[in-house]
């Protein structure tokens, strides 16, 4: 049996690694706080020409036609390196959708996200069927909004077309500047659901799961950035003679962060596994992966903190461009304590 | 058109480099990748074998242990097939030894157009490129800052010192080029996927016809005598502004003579 990652799993995220590093430092992090949308066109454009959006769309539709465990180390590349953009929404949550759905709308959807046209935002009006989306969704700046309405059935709609003339959609403001949020208010009409009440709710669910499952595979890669944010500089900040980080309280923290992230790893990497098998305990490892994700993520945020000292707390510092992602990130799709609680409702003894 | 990109495969250069006591060599062990420089020189013979509307790029690369790894990164931007010169006759060969074998493998492929780094980043001899096109019979164009070709011709915009020079050349032709030719794209997961069924024909010194006395630590026709460390550099002199800072400044640089 095969665990480890594959050559070809490796070289993908290397790419993704090499692109963001040209196309993503915290410059561009900081112009993206700045911007309308929150992300860049150019950058979704660069990352639909190497192929990330296309990996979870069918073969037939222009994609890669491959998997989660394909999906997650990209993910957490994207985390790392910090991606403003909706890869988490549109990859995981709305392709593997639209692929379920099989229409022909569907299937120009799916064409579009694989050819990097189409990028999709989540929301979860309020009064929305179970789910822990929130009321609240990332703005996807275009083309597609995947919604749940009150009786359970499901909605996409076109953002510029007719279909979002009934609905409101009210800006709101993330700790996470690069994370743009809209409040989304009213009904979609009739003719954008795609999904009726009983299957509609469970597509949506498992989109939910989706959610989770790719969030944490995010958290894992920001909480990396951070433990490696306190790791440089406690070996490059001097006290009492020595870099701090051969003293045992800074030193034992930082390791305490990083056996949380170790921690959450193969549980962000099972449940990926279990998704593509269509395992029954899916659901299950996505509660687990989702709650140690964001516990390592926000460990990762306060020691790197603390670690920092006083400057950590400066806005010129990178450090809180992924302090404040691993917050927001933390609490999309189900915090913690959501998915401890879901968990705990899924176990029998 | 035909185009063969000579690629060379090198340790990972953000890895500590060692050298080999004996033989005062790069040690070449474990995964290599490629070379920075020419994934330059990749995506120019990509652009024109597109632009001509036709052709494909081969790639030709001598590296120890059958290495691949540099070759599909490569292949995974779009040049279609490798030759590989592996033997381990040829380890120490030095830049001449090397354009032998790389002419030899470069002259199956029969190309209208041969493009090169200026240089490798582990080497830096700088010399290789027009050593290769003196054994292959064609003329050379080096420091390419723009190409196109037409005509029959390859036109080159060469950088120098001052700016460039335009020079024109017929094909075939080699041509070495710099960073700033073209912007080298990323490789995309679906070019990474068809990489892996791309054919690299491996060969050995024999294969290409040459007496493997004429290369390696055998044939080089220099030595790496000795290897020193750098020079660590001193802490340099803290000049206090007191109003006349400035005539320090001017007369260091004068010591210099560059004032």
């Amino acid at each position: 049996m095969q665990f480890a990652f594959d050559d070809r799993q490796v070289e993908f995220r290397a790419q993704l690694r090499a692109l963001a590093e040209k196309e993503c430092t915290p410059a561009d992090l900081r112009a993206a706080w700045e911007s309308a949308p929150g992300w860049s066109a150019d950058r979704w454009r660069a990352l639909g020409d190497m192929g990330i959006l296309a990996v979870t769309v069918p073969e037939a539709q222009g994609g890669l036609g491959l998997g989660f465990v394909d999906l997650v180390l990209l993910l957490e590349e994207a985390g790392r390196s910090g991606l403003p953009e909706p890869v988490v929404e549109t990859v995981a949550v709305a392709a593997p959708l639209f692929a379920a759905l099989g229409t022909d709308a569907s299937g120009r959807w799916l064409e579009g996200i694989a050819s990097g046209e189409v990028a999709v935002g989540v929301a979860a009006p309020p009064g929305a069927p179970e789910g822990p989306g929130g009321p609240v969704l990332v703005n996807a700046g275009g083309a597609l909004l995947v919604l749940p309405s009150a009786g359970g059935a499901l909605h996409v709609v076109e953002t510029t077309g007719a279909g979002s003339a009934g609905l409101a959609l009210e800006p709101k403001r993330s700790v996470d500047g690069a994370r743009h949020l809209v409040e989304v208010g009213g009904e979609p009409p009739a003719e954008t659901e795609v999904a009726a009440a009983g299957p509609g709710l469970e597509l949506w669910r498992r989109a939910c799961d989706r959610g989770a499952w790719g969030t944490a595979a995010v958290l894992l890669g920001v909480a990396d950035r951070l433990v490696g944010f306190g790791a440089e500089h406690a070996k490059a900040r001097v006290q009492f003679g020595k870099p701090i980080g051969s003293f045992q309280a800074v030193k034992h923290h930082l390791a305490g962060a990083l056996v949380r992230l170790e921690f959450a790893r193969p549980l962000v990497y099972a449940a990926a596994w279990a998704l593509d098998e269509g395992d029954e305990e899916a659901p299950r490892l996505v509660s687990m992966a989702k709650s140690a994700a964001s516990d390592a993520a926000s460990v990762a945020a306060s020691v790197a903190l603390q670690v920092h000292g006083a400057i950590g707390y400066t806005w010129e510092h990178d450090l809180h461009l992924w302090m404040k992602r691993a917050w927001a990130l933390g609490a999309a799709w189900g915090d913690a304590g959501w998915h401890r609680a879901r968990l705990l409702g899924q176990i029998s003894w | 058109m035909n185009v063969v990109v000579c690629v060379k495969q090198i340790p990972d250069p953000a890895a500590p480099q060692r050298l080999d006591p004996e033989t005062k060599t790069l040690v070449r062990e474990g995964k290599l990748i490629l070379d920075d420089s020419d994934a330059y020189g990749v995506e120019m013979g990509l652009q024109l074998a597109e632009q001509a509307g036709g052709g494909e790029v081969t790639l030709v690369s001598m590296a120890p242990g059958g290495e691949t790894s540099g070759l599909r990164t490569a292949l995974a931007m779009g040049a279609a097939k490798a030759i590989l010169v592996s033997d381990d006759a040829l380890k120490g060969s030095d830049a001449l030894a090397t354009a032998k074998v790389l002419a030899k493998a470069i002259e199956r492929a029969q190309p209208d157009l041969v493009i090169a780094a200026t240089e490798s980043t582990d080497g830096y001899t700088g010399t290789m490129p027009v050593q290769l096109a003196e054994l292959l019979g064609l003329p050379s164009v080096t420091f390419a800052k723009k190409v196109s070709v037409g005509d029959g011709a390859v036109q080159v915009q060469r950088q120098t010192e001052a700016g460039y020079d335009e020079v024109q050349c017929p094909l075939p032709a080699v041509v070495t080029v710099t960073a700033g030719v073209v912007e080298p794209r990323y490789p995309s997961f679906k070019g990474i996927m068809a990489a892996k069924n791309k054919p690299v024909d491996q060969l050995t010194v024999a294969e290409l016809g040459i007496d493997a006395s004429q290369v390696g630590l055998a044939g080089a026709g220099q030595e790496v005598t000795e290897v020193e460390d750098a020079e660590a550099r001193s802490g340099g002199q803290i000049v206090v502004d007191e109003g006349e800072g400035f005539q320090q400044v001017v007369q260091f640089l004068e010591q210099l003579k560059l004032v």
